[in-house]
């Protein structure tokens, strides 16, 4: 990719009458990353995407696409030239079949690749005669990823791409995207709430949440970085407010004061042993812990 | 390859509706020789009162086989056939299938999109309204009649220019409604409000749309309606860009 930041947005906001969907999201998703973008229902997972192929205008901020405004015409038609999506329903033409919907996209993107085309149609076991309203819901979801891949997009959008799949269906798709974008040099968005999968395919990470993103980074970082110290005296734990770098959580219950860091233990541990507790504990978080200490803890 | 996909999310809506033209157009001919034979017995019944007069005004135009042609296809069937598949064919649209999002993620603008199903659903009425309408000169040789293909080219470009403006209605309301449904019987709603308008206030009748569609001076005087031609083409026009203006700002 010759883009070193493939979508970028900065304080993009999205308002639905009296409900903000957006509320000030900045995100960077690297070129050739796999970026997994977290978030509970209605967190505005799919209002950002819209925006970003300019299915949506936003009430405020900027998104950018190949560093091209995603809420311009003529830029969006070009940002979606070089995007493959697939949305969370996976909606697609109920009055045709396999074989019109492949004869339908492929002409409108030049890149289309016929040899993927063949492959994935033999992969999935797709039929060509098969009218899409028969499809099942994983089959549909084939498709979808078909028309997506064989794009020849640099860029892929995949929208809970997951969403209503059985475990095997759900290991099926992700295997045969992992191996998609390991043979073609391209970049993959895609939205979820299903932790283990963001986990077992995403190279990167940013959680968002009531419309706005609490963490972003590298996944490997991320792990690196958040740490779970718990702090447990003899007595009452004493009521202490925290100053050094990173501390996102402080929860404080009977003898033990739990914190959750983003800045690894070492600033916190010091700081904790003025107070002389018992004993420190420190554990690393998992993509799961990071995910409900952020998200779930903020309500 | 958006010609390809207007063409297939409406071809049934367009085989359907050139079904119906053709054999209404065929039953007209075929009725013909049937209501020759009952026009002598019109004279016995009571053609008092508004009722009275219509049967009397179709009696008068069915003692010349054009005047039964226009009274029978144009006036009746034709006109009211165009108006109905023309605003079956305007309704839905690219962004009413649940599948909005998919079009949408296509490296096309939305005014192309708005432009080329439109184009398509055009194409189809015209096709229908044309084709339809040449059935009645190769037909009436088969009831010993003739009639002529210009004449009825002529009544069928009326037939479709006014019509156009109900499909344009409909497309206009299709970029405003996500289901079928409700731009389909407003503007339903529209054109019979316009015909009861029609029908109660005969002095509005030179001025209504359906007027234009049936060609009423082209047949009465050989004078095509170009004021009203116009007015519909320019109708049209401004509620297709109304159409794609709606589609441009919308979100989805």
């Amino acid at each position: 990719m010759a883009e070193t930041t493939v979508i970028e947005t900065a304080d993009l906001r999205k308002r639905y009458g009296d409900t903000e969907a957006v509320r000030g999201l900045t995100l960077q998703v690297p070129g050739g990353s796999i970026f997994g973008f977290l978030g509970r229902n209605g967190a505005g997972k799919t209002t950002t995407i819209k925006l970003l192929l300019g299915m949506a205008r936003p009430s405020g901020g900027d998104a950018r696409v190949f560093n091209l405004p995603a809420s311009s015409g003529p830029s969006s038609v070009a940002i979606r030239r070089r995007t493959g999506f697939v949305s969370e329903d996976k909606d697609l033409y109920d009055f045709m079949t396999v074989e019109e919907m492949i004869r339908f996209t492929a002409p409108l993107y030049p890149k289309w690749r016929k040899d993927l085309e063949e492959r994935y149609l033999r992969k999935f076991e797709l039929r060509p005669s098969q009218t899409v309203k028969s499809l099942s819901r994983g089959m549909r979801t084939k498709l979808a990823l078909l028309l997506a891949l064989c794009r020849g997009a640099d860029l892929l959008i995949l929208d809970e791409p997951t969403s209503g799949l059985d475990p095997a269906m759900t290991e099926e798709v992700l295997q045969a995207l992992v191996v998609h974008v390991a043979s073609e040099q391209m970049t993959v968005f895609f939205s979820s709430h299903q932790i283990a999968e963001v986990e077992q395919i995403a190279d990167h990470v940013a959680i968002i949440d009531h419309g706005r993103s609490v963490v972003a980074g590298a996944l490997d970082d991320l792990r690196e970085r958040y740490r779970r110290i718990q702090l447990v005296f003899d007595a009452d734990a004493p009521a202490w407010t925290f100053t050094s770098p990173g501390v996102q959580r402080i929860r404080r219950k009977g003898r033990v004061i739990t914190l959750i860091s983003s800045a690894g233990s070492g600033h916190v541990a010091n700081e904790a042993r003025a107070l002389h507790p018992v004993s420190i504990d420190v554990t690393p978080l998992s993509l799961k812990d990071i995910f409900l200490e952020t998200v779930v803890s903020e309500d | 390859m958006l010609w390809y996909k207007s063409w297939l999310e409406t071809r049934w809506r367009f085989f359907i509706g050139l079904g119906l033209f053709m054999l209404s157009a065929g039953g007209v001919i075929y009725a013909y020789p049937q209501v020759m034979k009952l026009i002598p017995r019109a004279s016995d019944l009571d053609m008092s009162g508004a009722l009275g007069q219509r049967i009397k005004d179709a009696v008068e135009l069915s003692r010349d086989y054009r005047g039964y042609v226009w009274g029978q296809w144009t006036r009746q069937n034709l006109t009211q056939f165009t108006t109905l598949f023309a605003i079956i064919l305007g309704s839905g649209g690219p962004y009413s299938q649940r599948s909005e999002l998919f079009t949408l993620s296509l490296p096309v603008s939305r005014q192309r999109l708005v432009g080329v199903r439109s184009m398509a659903g055009l194409g189809e009425l015209l096709v229908i309204v044309v084709v339809s309408s040449l059935m009645i000169p190769l037909l009436s040789p088969s009831v010993g009649q003739s009639y002529g293909v210009g004449n009825a080219l002529v009544h069928a470009l009326c037939a479709f220019v006014a019509g156009a403006a109900f499909f344009s209605l409909a497309t206009l309301l299709s970029t405003s409604f996500s289901d079928i449904w409700r731009p389909l019987l407003i503007a339903c709603s529209v054109a019979a409000v316009l015909w009861v308008v029609e029908q109660v206030a005969r002095g509005f009748s030179p001025y209504s749309i359906f007027t234009v569609m049936n060609g009423e001076t082209y047949f009465r005087s050989g004078r095509l309606p170009w004021v009203g031609l116009l007015a519909s083409t320019g109708l049209s026009a401004a509620m297709l860009y109304g159409a794609a203006a709606n589609i441009e700002r919308r979100d989805f």
